[in-house]
Order: C-alpha cells, then sequence, then structure tokens
C-alpha cells in the first residue's frame, strides 16, 4: 500500500510537471499583455513595461526562470492585484470557497446516498418515482438558478438568511444549498441504479433466506456493496465544487475563489493563471488517489497492489 | 417497513435541521447604522498604491483616504495640501505650489513638499513598474526617465522648503490642474513606503493616510471594506458621515435584493434589473467621462476615406435605442467622441464641450436612414463602387452586452444597400491585438478619460496617434489640436476655440463614429445627500450628507 502511494506521488508529480510546462506555453500564445490599461499604452510604453517585467525574454528564458522559482516555492505575484503574491491570493480567496464546497459535497453525499437508498428500496413505488424527480429536477435547474430562487424566498422575502455578503458561517448556507443540490441529484441517480443491482444479486438472497432482517441485509451487505461507483463520482466532484463556483459566489457576493481563473486568463495574469492551474491540478490528483484508497477499504477485493502488476 | 421509515425520518431531519439554523439570523428589514453609507461597488481594490493604482475603484478609494494639491468640489477645481490654484509662470512652464502646514499623515508626520517630489519620483521610476507614469510625460524628463534613459533624480520636481513645492516642464500643460487633483500625483509618507516596500498598499497595514477617510480591514482580495472619517485630516470639520462601507457586488439582483432590504444605501445595477427598475423612486444615472465608439479601417477598405460613406455608416446606426433598448446600462448617445458633462468653457462654466460642438455633432450623428441611404449611394458613386457588394468585419468584444450591441449594429448597417457585416466577438486583449495589427474593417472601441480634458480624446485621433487605429487623418483637425497644444497652450480661451473646432472637423468628418456615451445607473436612499461626482470620475466624499 505504502509502496503504490509512493508511486502515485511520484507519477503525480511528473503530471503536474507537464500540466504546468504546456499551461505555460499555451498561456504565453494568448494574445495581448497583462497590463490592466493596455489599450492607454502606446508600442513604445508597452515595450518599456514588457522590459520592466521580464516579458522581453525569449518564452524559453521565461520559463526556466518560472520553473526555478516554482521549485523554490514562489508562485510570483499576481498583476491583477498589483504586488500581491499568488499564494497568498490563493489562500485567502480559498478558503470561503472551500468552506461552502465542503458544506456542498456533505449535504449532497449524504443526501444523495439517502435519496437513492431509499428510491432503491422502494423500486417502482411512488416513493421511487419521486426521488427520480428530485434527481431530475436537482440535474436541470443549474445551481445560479436555484441560487437566485433560494436567495430570492429564503433570505429577500421569508428573511431567514443573509440575502449576501460574506458575514460569518451563517452566510454560507444558501450558497451551500445551492451548490449541494447537483451533486445530491447525481449520487442519488448512481446511488439508485447500483443498489438496486445489488438488491438483485444472489448474496442478497442468500441473505435474506438465512433470515436476516431487511434491516441488517440492508446496511451489512447493500448499502457497502452499492457505494463503490458512487465513490468513484464523488472524487471528481469534490475536487469540482472545493474549487469554488463562478456563479454562485457572485450571486452571494462571497470572496471566493471561483473567479479567479476565468478573470486571470481573460486579463492575461500569467502568475495567477500558473498558480491556479498548478493548484486545480493538485486538488484533482489527491482526490483521485483518496478514491483509490477507498476502494480498496469498501472492497477488500480490490487490491491497489494487484491492479500495478505486483 | 422499519428501515423505510428511518431513512425518510432521516432525510427530514437533515433537510429541516439546515433550514432552521438560519432561523437565528431572521431579521425583517434593517435599521441603517447612524451615521454611516453603504455601497456597492464593481470590483475590489487591486492596490491602494497611488503610483500603481490605474483603475476607477482604485482612484475613488484612493479619493477618499489621501490628499493631493487640488480637490474637485462639484465641477471646481479646490486647493487641497496646496493654499491656492496656482498659475504657472516661465510661460506656463513653473508651478511653484504653497503647501498648507496644518496637513498630517496618520502616523502623525507632516505633509511636506518632499512627500511629494519622493512620491513623484517613485512612480516615473522604472523599478516601481507603474502603469500609469506616462500621465507624467510633460514633466521635465518624466518621458526619458520611465524609459530608463535618465536618472530618476533628473525629474523636474523640487522641495523649495519644507511647504513649497516646485514642477517644471517641458512643454506647457494646459491641463495640469485637472491632474494636480488626480490621484497618481498624490504624496506618499517615505517613512511608511520604505518600511513596507513591495507590500505598500497591499493591505490597510501598510498604509497611512491624508485625507477624509481612514481605510480599515482591507487587503486586496477582500470583497468589502470601511473607511472611517480621519480626525487628523485638515479639514475634518466638513467631514461629516463618520463611515463608508463599501461592498463587492458582481450580480445586478444581489444589488437590488441588499438594496431593497436595506442592507445597502446606494446600489448600482445593470443590465435587464436596470431597465425594470428604470423610473423608479431612487432611480438615478451617473454619466462617466467615457465614450464608445466605431473605428473604421481606412488603411484596408480605401472605401472609408470616403466621408460620405463613413457618414452614412454614422446616419444609419439608431443611438437612442442602442442605448435605451440594448444597452440600458444608463448609456446615452453621444454625438462625438468627447464626452458630455466632463470639461466646461473657461469663460463660461455652464457651457459644457458638447453643446458647443453640438450642431455638427447631432447634425452627422444621429439617426437618419432616408439620409444615410442617400449619403452610402453618393459616396460608392464617387469612388467608383456602385452597386458592389461589401462584407465588413466588426471587431468587438465578446462579454454578453457587447455582444447584444454588436448585433444591433450589425442590424443596423446592414439596412444600407449591399452592405453585409459580419461579427467577430473577442475577448477583450485579442480585441486590441487585432485592431493593433489593423486586422478589422470596423472595430467598437472605448476610451475612458486620463483627466477631464477634451484633449485627451483629441490627441487619440490626430494622424499618427498609436490609439487611432483606422487611420483616419485631417491636416487641419492635427494643425488645431497642436496649436491648442502649443501656441494656445497659455490662452484658455484660444485654446478652448481651437478644441471646439477640432471636435467639428471630427464630427463632420466622421473619422471615428461615436456611439454613446457610459454611464451607470444606481439605485439611492432618500438619507443619502449630496453625491458630489466629480469631472474626474470620482465622488468627492468630503460633501457627502447622510440624514437619518
Amino acid at each position: 500500500m505504502t509502496k503504490y502511494i509512493i508511486k502515485r506521488i511520484f507519477y503525480m508529480i511528473l503530471t503536474l510537471f507537464i500540466v504546468a510546462s504546456v499551461t505555460f506555453f499555451m498561456m504565453k500564445m494568448m494574445p495581448g499583455t497583462p497590463f490592466t490599461n493596455q489599450d492607454k499604452l502606446s508600442a513604445a510604453q508597452l515595450k518599456i513595461m514588457n522590459q520592466q517585467y521580464g516579458l522581453n525574454k525569449p518564452i524559453w528564458q521565461q520559463y526556466l526562470i518560472y520553473m526555478v522559482n516554482l521549485l523554490h516555492g514562489d508562485f510570483g505575484t499576481s498583476f491583477q492585484f498589483n504586488n500581491q503574491p499568488v499564494s497568498s491570493l490563493i489562500m485567502t480567496r480559498l478558503q470561503p470557497s472551500m468552506l461552502i464546497g465542503a458544506q456542498a459535497m456533505i449535504i449532497g453525499s449524504i443526501l444523495g446516498i439517502l435519496l437513492g437508498a431509499i428510491a432503491a428500496i422502494n423500486k417502482n413505488t411512488w416513493i421511487d418515482s419521486l426521488a427520480t424527480f428530485v434527481s431530475i429536477l436537482g440535474i436541470s435547474v443549474p445551481s445560479f438558478v436555484l441560487g437566485v430562487l433560494l436567495q430570492f424566498y429564503l433570505a429577500f422575502k421569508w428573511h431567514l438568511f443573509p440575502i449576501a455578503l460574506w458575514n460569518g458561517w451563517q452566510s454560507s448556507i444558501l450558497p451551500s444549498i445551492a451548490l449541494a443540490v447537483s451533486p445530491l441529484a447525481q449520487i442519488a441517480r448512481f446511488m439508485r441504479t447500483e443498489m438496486v443491482d445489488v438488491l438483485n444479486s444472489d448474496y442478497i438472497e442468500l441473505s435474506k433466506a438465512k433470515g436476516n432482517t431487511r434491516w441488517q441485509t440492508v446496511v451489512k451487505h447493500t448499502l457497502r456493496n452499492s457505494l463503490i461507483p458512487v465513490i468513484t463520482i464523488i472524487g471528481p466532484l469534490t475536487a469540482n465544487i472545493l474549487t469554488g463556483s463562478l456563479v454562485v459566489e457572485n450571486i452571494f457576493s462571497i470572496p471566493g475563489i471561483g473567479e479567479q481563473f476565468v478573470k486571470s486568463i481573460m486579463t492575461n495574469d500569467y502568475p495567477t493563471i500558473m498558480g491556479l492551474t498548478i493548484f486545480y491540478s493538485v486538488m484533482f490528483m489527491v482526490m483521485l488517489l483518496i478514491t483509490d484508497i477507498l476502494y480498496s477499504i469498501i472492497d477488500p477485493r480490490i487490491r491497489l497492489t494487484n491492479k500495478e502488476g505486483n | 417497513m422499519k428501515l423505510n421509515k428511518l431513512l425518510v425520518a432521516g432525510a427530514t431531519v437533515l433537510l429541516s435541521a439546515s433550514a432552521l439554523v438560519g432561523c437565528g439570523s431572521s431579521s425583517s428589514k434593517a435599521q441603517a447604522p447612524k451615521d454611516t453609507v453603504r455601497i456597492s461597488e464593481k470590483d475590489v481594490i487591486a492596490t491602494m498604491d497611488s503610483s500603481l493604482n490605474t483603475d476607477i475603484i482604485g482612484t475613488q478609494n484612493l479619493t477618499n483616504t489621501m490628499e493631493g494639491l487640488y480637490r474637485y468640489k462639484g465641477k471646481d477645481i479646490k486647493p487641497a495640501l496646496a493654499t491656492k490654484v496656482v498659475q504657472p509662470t516661465n510661460n506656463g512652464l513653473t508651478y511653484t505650489f504653497p503647501l498648507r502646514k496644518d496637513a498630517k499623515w496618520s502616523n502623525g508626520d507632516p505633509v511636506t513638499a518632499q512627500d511629494f517630489v519622493y512620491a513623484w519620483k517613485r512612480t516615473v521610476n522604472p523599478k516601481t513598474k507603474s502603469q500609469y507614469a506616462y500621465i507624467y510625460e510633460g514633466i521635465a524628463n518624466a518621458k526619458d526617465i520611465t524609459a530608463g534613459k535618465k536618472p530618476v533624480d533628473s525629474l523636474g520636481v523640487k522641495a523649495l522648503d519644507k511647504h513649497t513645492f516646485q514642477v517644471t516642464l517641458e512643454k506647457p500643460m494646459p491641463y495640469f490642474s485637472q491632474l494636480m487633483a488626480s490621484a497618481t500625483f498624490y504624496p506618499q509618507n517615505p517613512k511608511t513606503v520604505n518600511k513596507w516596500g513591495k507590500k505598500y498598499g497591499t493591505n490597510s497595514k501598510t498604509l497611512v493616510f491624508n485625507g477624509p477617510y481612514k481605510l480599515v480591514k482591507w487587503s486586496s482580495a477582500n470583497n468589502s471594506w470601511t473607511e472611517i472619517k480621519n480626525n487628523d485630516y485638515w479639514n475634518a470639520k466638513d467631514v461629516k458621515v463618520k463611515k463608508i462601507q463599501y461592498q463587492v457586488i458582481k450580480d445586478a439582483s444581489t444589488s437590488l435584493n441588499l438594496y431593497q432590504a436595506n442592507k445597502l444605501d446606494r446600489a448600482l445595477i445593470t443590465g435587464d434589473t436596470s431597465k425594470q427598475m428604470k423610473g423608479s423612486k431612487g432611480y438615478g444615472i451617473q454619466k462617466q467621462n467615457s465614450t464608445f465608439y466605431i473605428q473604421m479601417n481606412q488603411q484596408k477598405d480605401t472605401i472609408f476615406k470616403n466621408q460620405k460613406v463613413r457618414q452614412a455608416l454614422s446616419l444609419a446606426i439608431n443611438r437612442e435605442q442602442l442605448t435605451k433598448k440594448v444597452l440600458g446600462n444608463g448609456t446615452t448617445p453621444a454625438h462625438s467622441f468627447t464626452p458630455s458633462n466632463m470639461s466646461f468653457d473657461p469663460q463660461n462654466k455652464s457651457k459644457d464641450f458638447t453643446s458647443e460642438t453640438a450642431k455638427t455633432g447631432k447634425a452627422n450623428a444621429t439617426y437618419d436612414l432616408a439620409k444615410a441611404k442617400k449619403l452610402w449611394k453618393e459616396g460608392l458613386a464617387e469612388t467608383g463602387n456602385t452597386g458592389k457588394k461589401f462584407n465588413f468585419v466588426l471587431l468587438g468584444d465578446d462579454t454578453d452586452i457587447a455582444k447584444q450591441q454588436n448585433e444591433y449594429l450589425q442590424n443596423q448597417l446592414e439596412k444600407l444597400p449591399g452592405m453585409k457585416v459580419t461579427l467577430n466577438n473577442v475577448p477583450f486583449k485579442s480585441r486590441l491585438s487585432r485592431s493593433d495589427n489593423g486586422d478589422f474593417d470596423l472595430v467598437v472601441t472605448g476610451w475612458n478619460a486620463d483627466f477631464p480634458d477634451p484633449i485627451n480624446f483629441l490627441t487619440l485621433f490626430t494622424s499618427n496617434a498609436s490609439n487611432n487605429k483606422g487611420k483616419w487623418n485631417n491636416p487641419e483637425y492635427d494643425s488645431l489640436v497642436n496649436k491648442s497644444m502649443t501656441e494656445d497652450a497659455n490662452n484658455p480661451a484660444a485654446r478652448w476655440k481651437d478644441m471646439v473646432a477640432a471636435q467639428n472637423i471630427a464630427n463632420e468628418q466622421q473619422g471615428v463614429i461615436p456611439l454613446y456615451q457610459n454611464g451607470e445607473a444606481w439605485m439611492t436612499h432618500s438619507r443619502v445627500k449630496d453625491l458630489d461626482y466629480g469631472p474626474s470620475g470620482s465622488y468627492n466624499m468630503v460633501s457627502l450628507r447622510v440624514k437619518d
């Protein structure tokens, strides 16, 4: 297991290096400069600015400089936020996004699994139909529509929650719910399908034949076996949600990271683009690793080391 | 069934728990905090370092918390750290500012002439990497210093004594007083800047203030910040509002919800929200010093060298409809590329620059399709293109609102017989590169004033100006613009006449086609009084009042 994880981490670093390099060169191909008032600078002034920021050097040189700095843990400073280190920018803006994302994933996973399980157990009854209806609704209503509705009714009309702004934990509830609905629906659908399969399998018949109660059967044999595919999607979903949502964060005026990626690309804020790319990649790969480890815990038949051909 | 019930019960508990939690915060229509004004803001403050700031938001917050030589009050420039509005000597080349002796930084240091010398040299120093240093061009040696050709100490500034600051220019700058009211020319406290180095201006702990307010609880990654009255400000007695709270809100309906729940006193609204609220109580429009216009690429399409063709394009566009129905954002039709409500006749402050050029402006930039078709036909005949078909690429931005605007322009221009317009909506930076490279037929561009003087717009379209992407040129226009900056530079009345004449030529020629002047739509609570929006494009919060 340890050996496997070390190997995986080595591959992660390799992948990260490739991602960072490819992004760096693609980013440099984008037209324009990172200067916020580029439209006001004449060609001569632009040349001076490029010189001052070292952007007139050949791209391979800029690449080497960046990579060397990166190895020293220096992500550079942002162009949009003058002189603000990219790492501190990401850290500050990440906290609200992480809080909302984590809450959304907890709500989404728990309710999703519950909803899927209820639907499967009551297959082909009105409860099942209701659960399916909720899932379809959850997938088809985008989080920003839900966000606006929640804001209008729960906050604006009924004063149950703050309308927006970031003042304490209460501010995080509505955005968390808005974000939770999509993973909730997806997880519920997977859970239901898988659980229906499991419920039809022979060992469930055996469990019933042994005289186990329905409760025992479901908890001991069904739930656990149904979770494998669900965990497969929870990994990437979590990585996706923890990295913030542009729209939901805008609706609730949350100082999160969601918008920064788009904004940094639009403004050619090179250091921020790189910082966020690296950060997102790490996040995604770590989630995949955790998913794989969880597999082996939930289903002892899956041996990670075997998969690697040992 | 036991399990089933349990699961259902579990789900119910979870759902209701999350709903109940919120009940604690239940608040009916909030009471507005006393002596406080709460304002929405479009985006974060990128920096509070006056040497590095480039945007309107930074400028506004610097204007709130810092003080320069002058400050706008209404349309007028009033002395601030300078004790009077100074007239230049030495043929308009030397300005000697006597400074007030009672001005202090919030760390207790007095504000001295040396603080100006320090800040200005820091801005032009290439090491500071200021993106706005070009605005210093005209002050002795500034251009060469930013280009690294001369030492920083050669800048034409001097502290004659502790409270006398002198500036030497290379050429007369008739708009110098306007510049002196802008944030890029504010002084800095050397002790503080040196202490924090590169971190200066990245959060409120690294700052000291000499203006009406002090910024607290801010870092450049924050979505909200507070400004409290600075009791050490030399004119603190005129500052009546104790606290200003800013909140970044990017979604217009959120902004409106917060305003209606009395959580905001002044809320910026855009798009459909703005259209929907138009005419309701509290709704108002703030014109900005910024216009949008179409440039025609005369180098690529020689047909645009014909005046009638250019006029035809301009007359085919219905600006009323564009601003009211399509944009609906507080924009107003523009009849010239120089915006209105920005600059006024030096001899008669009630005369707006655009009202003096309104005749030519309106004649050539008001919707008249019949006349447009007639001129189009004549223009085609004059250039030997009768009956020919044209396919022009209209280059524009790819934001939602810009796309709608470009589609509208396409629709309007295609009413000219034989004219087809293909849209090319690209991100802002791509649009800049492509217009620099001349890779367009028509391009929608805008300009936001650096300082409130028509010359800032007129110099955009002289024949060798880098912003003149369409390469329209008119020798008479060039010579008038030049005359205003040289021969008539020290004669405000003659200079004004030159600029009016130049604008009239541009209007008649339609070298660029004006579209609209930018504006913002705001909902403002009746408790907020005396919002003092100056020609510089910022609010003077010294005048702000609140009535509870």
